[in-house]
């Protein structure tokens, strides 16, 4: 059983004292500046990345997988007490779980999620461990022209998720690859827009950019819409919940987790679908649909075990292909690309030892979140009831002190705020800026693979329509496609994202 | 293209007729505009041939799709609407970002010691919640603490105090 022999190389990595330390204190970093409001997991690695620079690889890796689910349940947590969703994907939780809250029972709530998590965090474990190697020996087999159609599919993918027109996100990937075309040409080595800056010679920064436009621009957007916070005053109550509650929530959780597990593996973000599919699915199966939106657990216990799936499969493109299917894996990439490992087929085959301890500590992360929150909820709800006016320049500091950190750069900083700028226009705008992001993370590979392909084809597209798997990719990303524009679909859409 | 000119999708969630449309024309005109500069930049890259391509060839490619897009978007708000509705605020950006600039200026000529206070006292003057000596307090105490934290527990090589 070769699953089990890798498993168990992966524990005995991530099981030494030192890891589990490093794990526990990452996760509840990331939970603490994730419950913050407005505060996602992108800008919560971002900030705390420069905390692991002095750490060896696997300790880093296993001390950022800490904070990256620490930052997704601090998301969920806000969603439930605040009725802010941390991100995208816990827009759903607080559709019930606030209203769980208002009835008193939040702590169920958490409880509810947190258990709901760890389970998916287990199976997800399991299936990345069973997939990540027939997958990296499947990569080997892509040749450029597939790999560009692989990432043409996962822009398709990131147009039709994003919220709003899919003509105006369309326009945002193509502005993201144009951003990411400045900087240093990999081929002839020439220069290409960097208006003779320094800095620029090796491309636009990702930290500065995300940073900016998830960062910054959000903070400015949330001043405008002052406090919309509904902290919830009464009591959490019981944090563990009874059998009655199991009972409802086990046959959700199970589907929520099969349903976030399939869709985080798609390129282009799928785990951001994950959540709404699953409270679709649990809406259509329910005896009684109009509990949902009253507090009804399965509306929490399905889209969490499917948010926490997504987060976790996300990670198989990035393991066993090197694409990062969204913002959040694009800054995984560069902070295992700072201690000095390339994210693709090769980790596997050269580190293996890293590969599966940082498999091994994704559980051991899962786990953790259900140890170090539950007792923690009291405290987290304190650090909600702080004013916004003092929480958004303490916010900004750190963001400062991160971004500058990364590279010792007060230039970055500048970029930061300049991105900043940009991202606030762009909103104002109607512009959604999350498939910009992808756009920007995949532009470089995409640019290098299309030039590869052409060269080996002779200058001929057709050669991305003669491979067949090349072919067949670029099939399912045009009817995405056309399915998002046609009338009906596109009306259903709509619904699912305003809902 | 018939999702050109789509509602529902400002950020609020409005599904107002009049609220987006006008936002298509100004959107646009913005992204004309970025890729009008950066093809002007790109101008003078050798475009090479598709058997070998130049480094000019995609930023001109992509440029020009951001471009053409942008205008196609623009004109369908022309059709549609007249006047920009969405509120803008001058005074949220400017401190917020005029706090962050502020400290990627100090941080290096004079120090986390004074970049913190500095650029968290003036991004406070986002809200008109302010209160002079709240904020101030705050932000020495969280500067405090970020120093204890970043630079002498984590070692981070960050300059404290730095006098020109």
């Amino acid at each position: 059983m070769d699953l089990f022999n890798h498993l168990a190389l992966g524990f005995g990595v991530a099981f030494t004292l030192k890891n589990i330390g490093l794990c526990f204190v990452g996760c509840m970093v990331g939970t603490l500046v994730g419950v913050l409001p407005g505060v996602g997991p992108i800008a919560t690695i971002a900030m705390l990345l420069p905390i692991t620079f002095g750490l060896e690889p696997v300790g880093a890796l296993i001390m950022l997988a800490g904070i990256y689910y620490g930052a997704q349940y601090g998301g969920s947590t806000t969603a439930i007490l605040v009725n802010i969703p941390g991100e995208a994907t816990a827009v759903v939780t607080t559709l019930d779980g606030h209203q769980m809250a208002k009835q008193g029972r939040a702590g169920i709530a958490l409880g509810i999620a947190a258990i709901g998590s760890f389970f998916a965090g287990c199976v997800a474990t399991i299936f990345i461990a069973a997939l990540g190697q027939p997958l990296t020996k499947l990569a080997q087999l892509f040749g450029p022209a597939e790999y560009f159609s692989l990432m043409v599919m996962g822009l398709v993918f990131s147009t039709v998720l994003a919220r709003g027109s899919i003509f105006k996100a369309i326009l945002m990937v193509l502005l993201g690859l144009l951003l990411a075309t400045v900087g240093t040409d990999l081929e002839t080595g020439q220069e290409r827009m960097t208006m003779g800056i320094q800095s620029l010679s090796d491309g636009i920064d990702f930290t500065p950019l995300a940073m900016g436009i998830f960062g910054f621009a959000e903070i400015v957007r949330n001043l405008e819409n002052p406090e919309a916070r509904d902290v919830v005053r009464g009591k959490i109550g019981r944090l563990l919940p009874g059998w009655a509650d199991i009972k409802q929530s086990i046959a959700p959780v199970l589907r929520g987790t099969f349903i976030g597990g399939i869709l985080g593996i798609l390129p282009g973000n799928g785990a951001v679908l994950g959540p709404f599919a699953s409270y679709t699915v649990e809406k259509k199966l329910a005896k009684d649909p109009s509990r949902f939106g009253k507090g009804a657990i399965e509306g929490v216990a399905g889209p969490e075990s499917a948010n926490n799936a997504g987060a976790q499969t996300a990670f198989i493109p990035l393991l066993t292909l090197g694409i990062p299917p969204n913002a959040v894996m694009a800054l995984m990439v560069g902070a295992m690309t700072i201690h000095g490992i390339i994210p693709g087929p090769q980790v596997m085959t050269k580190n293996p030892d890293l590969f599966w301890g940082m498999i091994a500590s994704m559980w051991i992360g899962n786990l953790m979140l259900v140890i170090i929150n539950l007792p923690m909820v009291g405290m987290w709800v304190k650090l909600l009831k702080v004013p916004y006016r003092l929480m958004f320049p303490a916010i900004g500091i750190f963001c400062c002190i991160g971004i500058y950190s990364i590279n010792n750069s007060a230039e970055d900083v500048m970029f930061a705020a300049f991105f900043g700028l940009c991202g606030y226009v762009l909103l104002k705008f109607g512009f959604e800026p999350a498939p910009m992001l992808l756009g920007f993370v995949l532009g470089k590979l995409m640019e290098e693979k299309l030039r590869q392909a052409l060269i080996l084809s002779r200058g001929s597209f057709t050669t991305f329509i003669e491979r067949p798997v090349s072919a067949g990719l670029l099939i399912v990303a045009a009817a995405m496609l056309c399915l998002a524009l046609l009338p009906t679909f596109s009306k259903r859409r709509e619904e699912v994202f305003t809902e | 293209m018939s999702d050109t000119g789509n509602t529902t999708n400002a950020p609020g969630g409005t599904s107002d007729n009049t609220y987006n449309v006008p936002q298509d024309l100004c959107g646009g005109i913005f992204l004309f505009l970025i890729a009008a500069f950066f093809a002007w930049k790109a101008w003078p890259l050798p475009l090479g041939s598709l058997r070998a391509m130049g480094p000019g060839m995609l930023p001109m490619s992509i440029a020009a799709m951001v471009g053409i897009g942008g205008l196609v978007l623009a004109l369908n708000g022309l059709r549609k609407g007249s006047l920009l509705q969405e509120k803008w605020h001058l005074r949220g950006p400017f401190f917020v970002l005029g706090g962050i600039v502020l400290f990627g200026l100090l941080i290096r000529t004079a120090g986390l010691a004074v970049a913190g206070p500095v650029s968290m006292v003036f991004a406070s003057l986002a809200t008109n919640e302010f209160r002079f000596k709240e904020s101030v307090i705050f932000a020495v105490c969280m500067t405090a603490a970020c120093i204890v934290l970043f630079k002498y527990l984590l070692g981070l090589p960050i300059p404290i105090f730095q006098f020109m």
